[in-house]
């Protein structure tokens, strides 16, 4: 839908503010993966022949395995936060009493509050190699002793941020799909659970992209979670960008794998939205 | 719901624009000299300095305003926060140690210090004073300290007698490590010095970690003191390398035996202390600096954090008094590693044991 003078008026001061705050950085970060580095300095060499041994150094093949424990941890986290976020938005939406839904909603609210920091301790506590609950790994078949274990924790970890920001987005979907349809498709003959899943779900299509997209993004780009429940064994793209900038003061291949990471970030983010749009075409999806 | 006219959009930008422009001025923060930025660590380091800041300030009838920030991560961390606003950074006082000072000096952010600015220097060594090109002192130690490997006695009440031992299928996750990057590198260099090498030579050292992850003996790698005591109070881990600020606060709730006297291996010591960046109040900042390297505070100081007093008047804490070396001992188990060596080397060793170790842990 075009934009008339007005709303572009409108939009105009969020372009101004947003436009040097994100896309002005982004030039300085790629401009600084371009410098040579010299040990002992702090950040690139300035005045020097630009150069993109900062990108040639990722092409190890550890760091693919990096790259692929991020997004492998990551979509873990976000299929399930999916599944049972899903589950969840439509018990409040349609199933829940009012007073319920507002105690459900309340609680998902109330768990963003609580700081991260706070919550990653409380799940290392409860769930953690000393925790009471420590042996829940052994239902999925992982020793709590191992480095899979830990894996469990920091998906425990982004799970509690992702779960609640995920089943919000999607009460929003789950509401704008009219619950008519559901009755019309049952009023036909179809059993509950094909209204379900030939009605609501398909409908909902747009809203779960939504959420898988914010869950995942809030997943790739986590560094607390993985720093402190990793143990150092579990490490994200994150962690190694930070530890670039922060410990080492290497600006320069921390910018490089900030570049790398933003460009296979967004082509899977849209690589995604193509197969999604294949799938499910637009029209489907907004049910006419 | 009231229609949105020409007008209200009119004064809505009117007002926002103002804001917008009005908010740099508004949220300014103050340069005012009786103001001071500290960078300190957390844990007993921040409650300690706060204490002496109260008796600072009581005692002298000052009202100079300290705002206190925490280094997160090792205290290297620091110095890309400086480079990223130098020379408009608001620190004054950054509380380091050696090889922090030794990038800030490379890097001529400090102020030249000496007996005429920062008195009570002068019964500190001049050994432990940090200088740049021209032989200036440009630090004020407060801390000897060291890092050293030790263990939880009561998770392991026969310890080890070499870091050789822990390759031994009994220390499996046993070992609590800082990442590689924390301390310097010190990790690698006594991995190193245990098969014959130093920080010159760290192939038999990087031979050694390898093993160590390979055989499953590493429990958690750390990355800052917190992390550290909060790993070793778990009872998760019973053997560990870290610094004696980590080592103290553990051995505080546990009982501790802290190896620096193996005959393989050495105890590396290193001093902490107080640098004042370019552009800071000078007054203030260095005659709160001065208030810390008084006697008696320099004893109260490193009471708190199980640290070495500089100041040759000051006691040390009893709990310590085994942990660091007497002048007979110093050449056969102390080692002061050559930081700027370690400051050039170590993203390449970032990059190694991101390649070569954290792979083979199982």
């Amino acid at each position: 839908m075009p934009l008339d003078r007005f709303h572009k008026i409108l939009v105009l001061p969020a372009v101004l503010v947003f436009a040097p705050l994100v896309i002005g950085p982004l030039i300085l970060l790629f401009q600084e993966s371009l410098r040579p580095y010299e040990g002992g300095s702090i950040g690139g060499t300035l005045n020097a022949y630009l150069t993109l041994s900062n990108y040639t150094e990722f092409w190890h093949p550890t760091y693919a395995k990096y790259f692929l424990d991020t997004f492998r941890v990551s979509l873990i986290v976000t299929l399930l936060a999916l599944v049972l976020g899903y589950l969840l938005a439509h018990y409040v939406v349609r199933v829940a009493k009012p007073r319920i839904a507002k105690l459900v909603l309340a609680g998902l609210l109330g768990v963003l509050f609580i700081s991260l920091i706070v919550r990653i301790y409380a799940i290392t506590l409860t769930f953690g190699p000393i925790g009471p609950l420590r042996d829940i790994s052994w239902l999925v078949g992982i020793d709590p002793r191992t480095r899979r274990h830990t894996e469990l924790m920091v998906v425990f970890g982004l799970l509690h941020t992702v779960l609640p920001l995920v089943t919000l987005t999607m009460i929003g979907t789950i509401q704008m799909v009219n619950p008519r349809l559901e009755e019309a498709a049952m009023s036909l003959g179809a059993p509950g659970w094909r209204a379900f899943f030939s009605v609501t779900l398909p409908l909902s299509i747009p809203g779960i992209v939504s959420a898988g997209i914010i869950g995942y993004a809030f997943s790739i780009s986590n560094l607390v979670v993985p720093l402190l429940m990793g143990r150092g064994f579990v490490t994200f793209i994150s962690n190694l960008i930070y530890f670039r900038f922060s410990e080492v003061a290497n600006f320069p291949s921390g910018a490089a794998l900030s570049v790398i990471m933003l460009l296979i970030a967004l082509g899977i983010f849209f690589a995604g939205t193509r197969i999604v749009s294949a799938i499910w075409p637009p029209a489907e999806r907004s049910g006419r | 719901m009231s229609k949105l006219t020409r007008r209200h959009f009119g004064k809505g930008a009117l007002v926002s624009a103002g804001a917008a422009l009005a908010m740099p001025a508004l949220t300014r923060p103050a340069f005012a000299s009786d103001q001071l930025l500290i960078v300190q660590w957390g844990a007993m380091w921040i409650e300690v300095s706060r204490e002496i800041l109260e008796m600072y300030l009581d005692s002298t009838g000052s009202d100079l305003s300290v705002t206190w920030e925490q280094h997160s991560g090792g205290s290297a961390a620091i110095l890309a926060r400086i480079q990223a606003e130098w020379p408009n950074t608001q620190r004054n006082i950054v509380s380091a140690w050696d090889p922090v000072f030794r990038s800030m000096i490379k890097e001529d952010w400090l102020e030249p210090v000496d007996e005429s600015i920062v008195t009570n220097m002068s019964s500190i060594p001049d050994l432990f004073v940090q200088k740049d090109s021209a032989g200036r002192k440009m630090t004020v130690p407060l801390s000897t300290a060291g890092a050293f490997w030790g263990y939880r006695e009561d998770i392991l009440p026969d310890g080890f007698d070499t870091i050789e031992d822990l390759l031994r299928p009994e220390f499996r996750g046993q070992v609590c490590i800082p990442y590689p990057v924390n301390l310097t590198g010190l990790f690698i260099v006594t991995c190193a010095i245990q098969r014959g090498g130093d920080e010159f030579n760290t192939e038999p050292g990087w031979d050694f970690v390898k093993e160590l992850a390979a055989s499953g003996a590493i429990g958690q790698i750390c990355t800052s003191n917190s992390e550290f005591i909060n790993a070793m109070a778990t009872g998760l881990y019973g053997v560990g390398f870290w610094n004696n600020g980590g080592w103290f606060a553990t051995a505080t709730n546990f009982p501790v035996v802290i190896k620096n006297r193996m005959p393989d291996n050495k105890g590396f010591l290193y001093n902490e202390g107080f640098s004042v960046l370019k552009g800071s109040p000078l007054e203030p900042s260095w005659e709160l600096t001065n208030f810390f390297a008084r006697p008696e505070i320099n004893e109260l100081y490193n009471m708190n954090l199980g640290s070495g007093p500089t100041h040759p008047d000051a006691k040390a804490n009893p709990l310590i008094a085994d942990w660091f070396y007497g002048p007979d001992e110093l050449e056969q188990y102390a080692y002061v590693a050559d930081f700027d060596h370690l400051g050039i080397v170590l993203s390449d060793w970032n990059a190694r044991w991101e390649r070569e170790v954290l792979p083979l842990i199982p």
